[in-house]
């Protein structure tokens, strides 16, 4: 076999040519990092703090708060070509009364620039609809009280309060859940960018900073009017509703940090 | 409303629940062939078991543990009531009140309904309401009409109490015990309570002691012909929701449409099973019958209207319930009576455990 001397080196030189373009490629798409959720949440134009502030709905009426918890599930992030990653098995407990719940981190997000993010404020019904308690783990565990034992299923979102425009004051008491027809609860949020991006990469843990703002519960598509709202208790059309609310108008984007 | 979307991932999750649910199904008949489930055997004559045994594959140890969680009236908010103080074994777990009686004084709003069988159970309560064994016992212990105790309040007392840490961390290892630990453990022993060997099974399955009289064989033949369309198969229940027409309307108690919120469901109950009925009284959800002769007798002469009345309790020239003569009655008396099972009733495994009972407060007598 007669081989000129620049063939050889080609020989050598493109299988190694191929191993290194494949682990190129290979780390391309491996890359992931991590994204930190933050959530403020607020009663029109201030922060809330519990049993303080006075939040004020839209037809004037006005509550203050004792309670104030709401899961966030089953995250997904898209891309501006429309593709999408949806991180496995995340479900959030936001407390209002323990800090530390206020921010929460989503790892393994494939590294790319997103546009949008979305997610369940709730649980999905595959989930909460499970029968093994050893399923419900951390933020989904019964004994954190958001489950109710006597029709199974996790309650989506708890505010406790005071109605203080009535005369007297009344308490007021909104849980609502619900995850099987006609009473399914189940709401998705997808609160807008307007144009920012999020960029994933590794080792860097960019921050999406999201605001809820309480006075949604009870305005939006179906307004309730406090005075004679007497509470949510169980999955009804009711609840429903008053999801419809909260998925329409809570939550908003107020800032994304690249790290 | 968005409900969630059936995302690649969630797929895949499926496939992997899948090969993880066969892993332990396999493993458990392996485990199953080592240590014969002695506490969990289907009886020849009833249907499949609904509850999933795999997952929480029966021990003495943890059987034992299961008990004293159940006798253990520590659990309930002020100390006075365990789970047995309403479901108490000479009675079928049941308590003899028309009403649950639970933490200082207060009244549930329904009868308390008998203990046995429940892992052939597709959902639990009345209302069906619960759905499944394991979550069942987080109701009584919550609701404040009985034991009134939020679920982070009862770990923490568990957690506070050396003899119930060894015992936990025995079978689950070290560690804090935890929501599954409790409910797995206490389902060990409710799972347990099988009812199976009345004089009735014994006719059944043909073994010794399996004699009827003649007038319980008229009495089951009856049942076939008037009863068995609800209380069906071997379990006397089909599981499903029925308005039995004990009332016209429901304003305090709406049963399956509590959960359902549908009006289709209103006045609509479980359908209760029939063993050990003979010890169970008071009847009916709200426990309104003192005695067997009074059900019979709404059967065959108390049917209320409602749009919801059962279709089986309508006979076809217009008159509502079962016809049935004071005689046919006295033969379904018989052979109800054949459904009462000692082994249930008196079985030393299913009573309380000697240190629970030092535990027990004077409640024991509450349904005297």
């Amino acid at each position: 076999m007669n081989l000129r001397p620049s063939t050889l080196l080609g020989l050598l030189v493109l299988p190694l040519a191929l191993f290194s373009g494949c682990k190129k490629d290979s780390d391309t798409l491996t890359s992931t990092g991590s994204v930190n959720f933050t959530v403020r949440n607020v009663a029109g134009s201030q922060d809330l703090a519990l049993n303080n502030t006075v939040a004020t709905t839209a037809a004037g009426e006005k509550f203050t708060v004792s309670t104030f918890e709401y899961y966030l599930s089953n995250i997904k992030f898209t891309k501006s070509d429309g593709t999408t990653y949806a991180a496995p098995d995340t479900y959030f407990l936001v407390d209002q009364a323990k800090p530390k719940s206020l921010s929460f981190t989503v790892p393994n997000v494939p590294a790319g620039d997103y546009t949008s993010v979305s997610f369940i404020v709730g649980v999905d019904a595959q989930k909460t609809g499970l029968t093994d308690p050893a399923t419900f783990t951390g933020d989904l565990n019964q004994a954190n009280n958001m489950y109710w034992t006597w029709n199974s299923g996790h309650i989506f979102l708890k505010l406790e309060g005071t109605i203080t425009s009535t005369t007297p004051n009344k308490p007021l008491t909104c849980h609502i859940g619900g995850y099987t027809d006609p009473n399914n609860a189940i709401v998705m949020a997808a609160p807008a960018f307007n144009g920012a991006k999020l960029t994933v990469q590794a080792k860097h843990t960019p921050q999406l900073a999201l605001v809820a703002n309480i006075t949604k519960v009870f305005d939006g598509p179906n307004p309730v009017v406090l005075s004679t709202f007497t509470g949510a208790h169980m999955p009804n059309a009711q609840s429903v509703q008053i999801a419809q609310n909260y998925a329409a108008g809570m939550f908003t984007v107020e800032k994304i940090t690249a790290e | 409303m968005a409900g969630p979307r059936r995302t690649p991932w969630v797929s895949r999750r499926i496939s992997w629940l899948l090969l993880a649910t066969l892993g332990v199904v396999g493993s458990a008949a392996v485990a199953h062939l080592r240590q014969p489930a002695a506490t969990l055997v289907t009886p020849a004559n009833f249907p499949a078991l609904v509850y999933e045994v795999a997952k929480n594959q029966p021990n003495e140890a943890t059987f034992e543990l299961g008990r004293q969680l159940f006798y253990d009236p520590r659990l309930s908010s002020d100390g006075t009531v365990s789970c047995g103080s309403c479901h108490q074994q000479s009675r079928a777990f049941t308590d003899g009140q028309a009403l649950a009686l639970g933490v200082a004084g207060r009244r549930s709003a329904r009868n308390t309904p008998a203990l046995q069988n429940l892992g052939w159970h597709r959902s639990f309560m009345a209302d069906g309401g619960v759905r499944g064994l394991e979550l069942q016992a987080l109701a009584p212990l919550t609701s404040p009409q009985e034991m009134n105790e939020p679920l982070a309040d009862a770990l923490a007392k568990l957690n506070a109490d050396p003899e119930y840490r060894r015992r936990f961390a025995a079978i689950y290892g070290p560690g804090q015990i935890d929501t599954p630990q409790f409910l797995k453990a206490l389902a060990q022993f409710t799972s347990a309570l099988t009812s199976a060997d009345s004089r009735y099974d014994k006719y059944v399955r043909h073994e010794p002691g399996g004699t009827l009289t003649a007038p319980e064989q008229r009495g089951l033949a009856l049942f076939q012909q008037k009863c068995s369309g609800c209380h069906a198969t071997d379990l006397f229940t089909d599981e499903s929701f029925r308005n039995n027409g004990l009332d016209r309307t429901f304003p305090v108690d709406s049963g399956r449409a509590h959960i359902s919120q549908q009006p289709t469901d209103a006045g609509r109950f479980r359908v209760p099973s029939l063993r050990n009925v003979a010890r169970t009284a008071p009847y009916m959800h709200d426990g309104r019958f003192q005695t067997l002769p009074q059900v019979l007798d709404h059967y065959a002469h108390g049917v209320r209207p409602s749009r919801t009345l059962d279709p089986l309790l309508r006979q076809p020239d217009g008159r509502r319930g079962l016809p049935l003569t004071a005689q046919q009655q006295q033969e379904l008396l018989a052979f109800l009576n054949t459904l009462t099972d000692n082994n249930l009733l008196t079985n030393p495994r299913f009573a309380p455990p000697l240190s629970a009972a030092r535990n027990q407060p004077p409640v024991a007598s509450v349904g005297r």
